[in-house]
């Protein structure tokens, strides 16, 4: 997957704007970063990149680029 | 085991809640769309006492049982009438079952009903009694915030009876039984008991980063964490209970767990890779009823004349949650 693509899906799971999604983009300031939000992206993980967020792994995504850094295939 | 359910009479739709809301991330159709629930029933007046006493009766009547059979009365419930006494011997009391009987409540949420089987099981195994009321009540929305759309979206209330006697020790499996107290405050009341008393201050509401509103006296739940610890926990568990039941998912028939919210329910589904027609999702009228969602799904799954659950065949149930608590067993119905 390409970095354009892995944003694509980052903005399909958070049903968010495209235009929105950057790497520098800071999650709290996206409306849909709420916890069903959270709860979309951990699904995602788990369902594409076989990885499941620890509690501590969840509070430390801060940025669109944290939540690129555990999309590795 | 006969099994019989009753849910209260209030009904709160998403389109109640969206217009509470007045907001546009929470439309009904994205309440639905985000949980896979459009209703959920509410104990307005109604006490999970009350919602107990209603689902045995029913369970005498459907199924032409006496009160006076009944040896023992165990009572699943997070929300009891009272500290104490026990809210299983006022019930007792109400529906009519001998002083001769045995009662006692025990506090459990989503993991409930299977641990209500496993004690069951032993009660009846050691001869201590012939039949066992086993009663989930829970009154969850007594507990949230209204403006809490974390939870107040997701529960509802509800109560089931399930009778089991000796012919049900044999339907009834080995158990996998699992307690993880790491995830006790992701879902937690956190005052009104001795931890932390309620005052002027804990009654203060607050809102959090997504806008929820709830005191301390409210019910809360870290969501993704829960999830997480799902999609962690619930595999292993099952995978576990199949091994100790000397069997194969291909032989289940069936699988029934704890109905959460439909999200959660798909998401295991996928990583269990059962297919759809032998796996019960049913929460679209009725939410999260705590420890009542795995007996009421299983009696409407009978009620719908499921194919794959007609007599004989082999349930997979699994109750995992507020605890962390979680158990699993197969059932032969």
């Amino acid at each position: 997957m390409t970095i354009e693509e892995k944003l694509d899906l980052i903005a399909e799971t958070l049903d968010a704007e495209r235009s929105n999604i950057k790497p520098e983009t800071k999650l709290c300031t996206l409306d849909e970063w709420d916890s069903m939000g959270v709860i979309s992206t951990i699904a995602m993980l788990d369902r594409k990149f076989k990885k499941v967020l620890s509690a501590e792994q969840i509070e430390k995504l801060d940025t669109v680029q944290d939540i690129l850094d555990k999309m590795e295939e | 085991m006969l099994i019989s359910f009753s849910l209260p009479q209030t009904i709160l739709t998403n389109e109640e809640l969206e217009k509470e809301y007045d907001s546009p991330s929470w439309t009904a159709s994205k309440i639905f769309r985000k949980t896979g629930i459009k209703s959920r029933h509410i104990a307005k007046n109604e006490l999970a006492s009350d919602l107990a006493v209603e689902a045995g009766k029913k369970l005498f009547a459907e199924h032409g049982i006496s009160p006076s059979e009944i040896d023992f009365l165990l009572l699943c419930t997070q929300s009891p009438d009272y500290y104490l006494p026990t809210t299983a011997c006022i019930v007792q009391d109400r529906l009519g079952i001998p002083t001769s009987a045995g009662a006692f409540d025990y506090n459990l949420g989503c993991s409930g009903y299977i641990y209500g089987l496993a004690t069951a099981k032993g009660l009846l195994a050691a001869g201590i009694a012939k039949n066992v009321l086993l009663i989930t009540a829970e009154t969850y929305t007594k507990h949230i915030h209204p403006l809490d759309r974390s939870t107040r979206t997701v529960f509802g209330d509800g109560a089931s009876a399930t009778l089991l006697r000796e012919e049900d020790i044999v339907k009834i499996g080995q158990f996998v039984l699992v307690t993880d107290g790491k995830g006790a405050q992701n879902l937690i009341v956190p005052t009104g008991a001795m931890a932390n008393p309620r005052t002027e201050e804990t009654a203060k509401e607050n809102e959090d980063a997504n806008g929820n509103i709830r005191s301390m006296d409210n019910i809360y739940m870290n969501g993704p964490e829960i999830y997480a610890f799902t999609l962690r926990g619930v595999p292993d568990l099952i995978e576990k209970t199949l091994i100790k039941n000397n069997t194969t998912m291909d032989q289940i028939d069936y699988v029934i767990l704890h109905q959460a919210n439909k999200l959660v329910l798909e998401s295991l589904r996928e990583k269990l890779e059962i297919p759809a027609d032998k796996y019960c999702i049913d929460v679209e009228d009725i939410g999260n009823t705590v420890s009542s969602t795995i007996p009421i799904a299983l009696r409407r799954s009978i009620d719908r004349n499921i194919p794959q659950v007609k007599r004989g065949n082999k349930i997979l149930l699994a109750g995992f949650g507020v605890g962390y608590s979680l158990g699993a067993t197969i059932i032969t119905i």
